[in-house]
């Protein structure tokens, strides 16, 4: 369900469910949600069922509930497009939004968001176009180097393959952790992922089924 | 003078005389009749139907001075590969031309260009040349109907290549349309020799069209089947072998005969095999080509040329060559590898001698001793006319799915209406109401009725019946239907320079830029891959990976399998028949004295202790695809007994099982091993088979228009669309169970992967059977290719956490033996 980390001298929660809890400062950092990418299929004539935006929001209200955050951070791509900002899709989430009124939400905007638009102003949510600190951490989207900072980032939807003695292997979203900079999975249900090739010394935490296996080479 | 006259008149003109079977089919033809022509490639078939609507349009319009400037549409011909349109469309043009008559004759493939094909959606020629996916999209045009009116006749050729495939389904429902807007419309099939060609005519026909006439133009055709012995045999042959010890006596053979079809079973092998032959003889660089559906057409195309011309001494090739070209100047053609079916072998036989009458000849160069009794195996099997089945698909509701947006989206359609006309094909007679509901809410409300999704809808519902309105979804379905057989294939081409064909994308992605691979016969470095596109260049030395495209195992029939059995059986009983069986003689005289040579009421198990643990080979002689299944299932069943992990590989012949220890089980044990009770459940219970389902669903997903491949030039808004069908797998399996595509992927995987029916059938033949225990001291020579190449072992009920972790400890131990290093 969930493995403990320590990175940069701070202890970080890795979750199954694709998120880590920052608990020294009631943080709960996800990256790419993809709000309103099932909508943009459906309005292409492709069918995708609804239920994921809802389920989404309920997975991150569960978590901010175990872990009694405070704060949410999110590592851009929160929208997917333009096409998929339909009215009931809005509306879920603002109900969610003032449900959870206290939370503070932090956002640093993705390439998708740049082109779908900003969240409306009501909802509330700090908008941090290029990127955010809170020491030892720098939070952005796309993965970079920041001397002297330890840098979060989301957009890979990084995934690793494990191959099978014989022949077969599967490919599973992942946490990837490098030295200076640490990829998390995307937290949305209908996203794809980006198989990465790790190097010596990367740290990688595979996500599925409920669970969070460490299967660093 | 009477149509008929004309023809003849034409016929005897050129030399010929009609054969009786074409003399037959005209007759039935006239008479409004529909039916299938079977025969063995260059016996006229074309002629034999593409002559009667000749004759009835001109008996139609008796005077030259009434004729119009051109005939409207009167022949549909189907045919399932592009390469076979252009030569067609040649065949029927010269009696047109020779009489002067006022038809054209056009093609309409994914090859044809866009003006052409714009100008065809005004007005059709006499004749049209398609494919199933042109046809399908020439329905999705609101104005066909009109355009066909005065057709009279489809032709599908080489039905037996379409019978059995999802492309075969895509073509009963375009048929079925063809006959709503034309009832009288005939249906003409030409199809090569199958064991099940009264089903074949079936399938075709449909419901609507009554009983069909079957005319055979077997014309006794003589095949002489002749096999290369190897000076040596190696007794302890391995898969990697590819046949080229056989090289030098290829190469006599080659000089023997002017122009020579050289098929191999497998792309990479024809990669291998021309590397081979031109590093044998650099002085035919320009006499020998390669040919291989990967290739690209214009290449392919010039190939073609050269063949007809006979000015190329050979060309090496697979499957993409199998079907009717006519390439009269083919005097040989040579076998590469195991046979794998019957009628495969007599498809490729008749390549060579493509003349009525003449003798079609095949040199076969078995790759491995045992390979050998597969070709007298053929040779038998052939004599008998034992041929395979294609059996038909039952309603695979993916293509159901999409034609229902293609006909919505073309005249659009009526719901009871639209069900007869599904149900009269054979494909769907069996479509049940729920069946049928489910898709047509699936491509209405994207979910059922109570689940319907918000802003969806691909198609409407109103009162002009089911339409598809938006213009953005009409384009993107139309890209789709293309698509229904290919795997997302990645152009190859020179970083300044010609395209050089496609490859799948599998192989593709497991190359880092800078790495060297062997395509189309040539040594090329990988620059970059980018918008579905392989940039390259040539290599300055080859030693890389030849692609291995997926598809490439042909699985061994289950007619073949039976008829290796009984020669297996002979060679027990020391009756050694014909040059095949006396070469491998040697062979089996050790297999029997080290083990046996099962008889076909035998089971044998060998056992042998080894280094790396313990094997067991057992040999049921049914097939990969069975044995992929059986050994998964015994191992499964064996893991019961004795608590071990098991590693398993497979062939044709059988499959074994490698284990720590030894399963020491007492004979009533083996027995419940391979008892027929709870075959299904254990089978589904020991493979992960939502792992098979999920990657099943690729196909199904592209088909029914989840998934789109990225097209060159379709810009943002389509790249934003773009999804992987295990995604959506993934959703529908979480948030729509009852969704009937995922039954689909479970039944497929059933059905096509595992073969489900023959696989219950090899485990009722097994429990009638004796099982013999020998334990040997070495590998013998039926074991040692099992040993030599394990694969596929994809099958575990770990929990998923538990395999990740072991897999990962594989990454590390795999990292310290580097390290080490």
């Amino acid at each position: 369900m969930s493995i403990e980390t320590h990175w940069a001298g701070e202890r970080l929660i890795l979750l199954a469910d694709k998120a880590i809890v920052w608990s020294r400062t009631a943080s709960l950092i996800v990256a790419d949600p993809h709000f309103g990418k099932p909508a943009a299929f459906r309005m292409a004539g492709i069918p995708v069922p609804e239920s994921t935006t809802a389920s989404d929001l309920e997975r991150l209200d569960e978590l901010l509930r175990t872990h009694r955050n405070q704060r949410l951070i999110i590592l851009g791509d929160f929208f997917h497009s333009a096409a998929g900002l339909q009215p009931a899709m809005m509306d879920t989430i603002a109900d969610w939004r003032s449900q959870n009124a206290s939370l503070e939400i932090v956002l640093v905007p993705g390439n998708h968001d740049k082109s779908a638009g900003e969240p409306p102003a009501s909802w509330n949510i700090r908008l941090v176009p290029d990127g955010w600190s809170l020491p030892p951490f720098s939070f952005c989207h796309e993965p970079r180097d920041i001397p002297t900072s330890h840098v979060l980032a989301g957009h890979l939807h990084p995934a690793i393959s494990l191959r099978e003695k014989f022949g077969g292997g599967i490919r599973v979203p992942c946490f990837w952790f490098r030295r200076t900079c640490a990829v998390l999975p995307a937290f949305g249900s209908f996203t794809g992922t980006h198989a990465v090739r790790p190097t010596f010394g990367d740290q990688i935490f595979a996500v599925g089924d409920g669970e969070i296996v460490e299967v660093t080479a | 003078m009477s149509g008929k006259k004309q023809l003849l008149r034409w016929f005897q003109g050129r030399g010929w005389t009609p054969f009786k079977f074409q003399r037959e089919a005209w007759r039935a033809a006239l008479s409004g009749d529909s039916g299938l022509i079977h025969s063995p490639t260059g016996t006229g078939k074309t002629y034999a139907v593409a002559i009667p609507p000749l004759i009835e349009w001109l008996d139609e319009n008796p005077q030259p001075q009434d004729w119009p400037k051109t005939a409207p549409l009167r022949v549909l011909w189907i045919t399932p590969l592009r390469a076979l349109a252009s030569d067609t469309a040649q065949s029927i043009l010269a009696p047109i031309t020779d009489l002067a008559l006022p038809w054209t004759v056009e093609l309409r493939t994914g090859d044809t260009s866009s003006a052409a094909r714009a100008k065809q959606r005004e007005r059709l020629p006499s004749v049209l040349v398609t494919t199933p996916e042109s046809l399908s999209l020439l329905l999705s045009y609101p104005g066909t109907q009109t355009q066909m009116a005065s057709l009279r006749t489809v032709v599908v050729d080489e039905w037996h290549e379409l019978l059995g495939t999802k492309r075969g389904v895509q073509t009963e429902l375009c048929l079925a349309r063809l006959r709503t807007w034309f009832p009288d419309l005939k249906t003409w099939g030409l199809s090569a020799t199958l064991g099940n060609l009264a089903q074949a005519s079936r399938v075709l026909v449909g419901a609507k069209a009554g009983a069909a006439k079957m005319i055979s133009g077997d014309l006794k055709k003589k095949i002489v089947v002749e096999t290369l012995i190897p000076a040596d045999i190696e007794s302890f042959p391995w898969g990697g072998h590819l046949g080229l010890n056989l090289l030098p006596e290829v190469i006599q053979r080659l000089l023997q005969a002017k122009t020579t079809l050289l098929f191999t079973n497998t792309r990479s092998q024809t990669e291998i095999w021309f590397r081979a032959l031109l590093t044998a003889r650099p002085d035919w660089a320009t006499e020998i080509a390669l040919h291989h559906g990967s290739i690209d057409r214009q290449v392919r195309q010039e190939v073609e040329t050269r063949l007809r011309e006979g000015t190329i001494r050979c060309v090496v090739c697979t499957a993409s060559l199998d079907l009717g070209v006519d390439f009269s100047p083919v005097e040989q053609v040579i076998q590469i590898g195991a046979p794998k079916g019957v009628a495969r072998i007599l498809q490729r036989a008749g390549r060579s001698g493509h003349r009525p009458g003449a003798v079609s000849r095949i040199v076969c160069a078995p790759a491995h001793a045992l390979e050998l009794v597969e070709f007298a195996a053929v040779r038998e099997a052939i004599a008998a006319r034992e041929l395979e089945f294609r059996i038909p698909l039952e309603r695979p509701l993916d293509v159901l799915v999409q034609h229902l947006v293609t006909v919505a989206l073309g005249s659009g359609f009526r719901e009871s209406a639209m069900l007869a006309e599904v149900r009269s094909s054979h494909a769907y007679r069996d479509l049940s109401d729920t069946e049928w509901k489910w898709c047509l809410d699936f491509v209405t409300r994207g979910g059922t009725t109570l689940k319907a999704y918000p802003q969806f809808s691909r198609v409407s519902n109103s009162d002009d019946g089911f339409t598809v309105p938006d213009a953005f979804i009409a384009k993107l379905h139309r890209m789709s239907i293309g698509t229904i057989t290919s795997d997302s294939a990645i152009a190859v081409r020179m970083l300044r320079g010609p395209m050089l064909g496609t490859i799948e994308e599998s192989f593709i992605g497991r190359l880092k830029p800078g790495a060297k691979f062997s395509f189309g016969g040539q040594a090329l470095e990988l620059i970059r891959v980018r918008d579905m596109t392989a940039y390259v260049r040539r290599a300055k030395k080859f030693s890389g990976v030849v692609p291995q495209w997926m598809g490439g195992r042909m699985p061994l029939s289950s007619q073949l399998a039976n008829v290796v059995r009984r020669k297996l059986a002979e060679a027990r009983r020391g009756q050694f028949t014909g040059r095949e069986m006396r070469a491998v003689k040697p062979v089996l005289e050790i297999q029997n004295r080290w083990s046996r040579i099962p008889e076909p009421d035998e089971l044998l198990i060998e056992r042998v202790k080894m280094r790396d643990g313990v094997h067991h080979f057992i040999f049921p002689f049914a097939g990969r695809l069975v044995h992929e299944g059986l050994a998964a299932l015994i191992a499964h069943r064996v893991s019961k007994h004795v608590p071990a992990s098991i590693a398993i590989t497979l062939n044709d012949y059988g499959f074994g099982l490698l284990s720590a220890a030894s399963i020491d089980l007492p004979d009533a044990a083996w027995r419940e091993i391979f008892a027929p009770k709870d075959l299904l459940a254990d089978l589904l219970g020991c493979l992960n088979s939502a792992e098979l389902a999920r990657r099943q669903f690729r196909e199904i997903a592209r088909i029914a228009g989840l998934v789109f491949q990225g097209y060159p030039g379709s810009g943002k808004t389509a790249r934003q669309l773009q999804s992987s069908s295990g995604l959506f797998y993934d959703v529908f399996t979480r948030y729509d169970p009852e969704n009937l595509l995922l039954n689909q992927a479970r039944q497929e995987v059933l059905d096509r992967q595992l073969e489900i029916s023959r696989l219950a059938g090899t485990i009722n033949e097994i429990i009638e059977m004796k099982i013999v225990h020998v334990d040997t001291a070495y590998l013998t020579p039926l074991a040692f290719p099992l040993w030599a190449s394990f694969v596929q072992a994809n099958l575990t009920s770990e929990k998923w956490s538990e395999r990740v972790k072991r897999m990962a400890l594989q990454l590390e131990t795999a990292a310290a033996a580097e390290k080490k290093k």
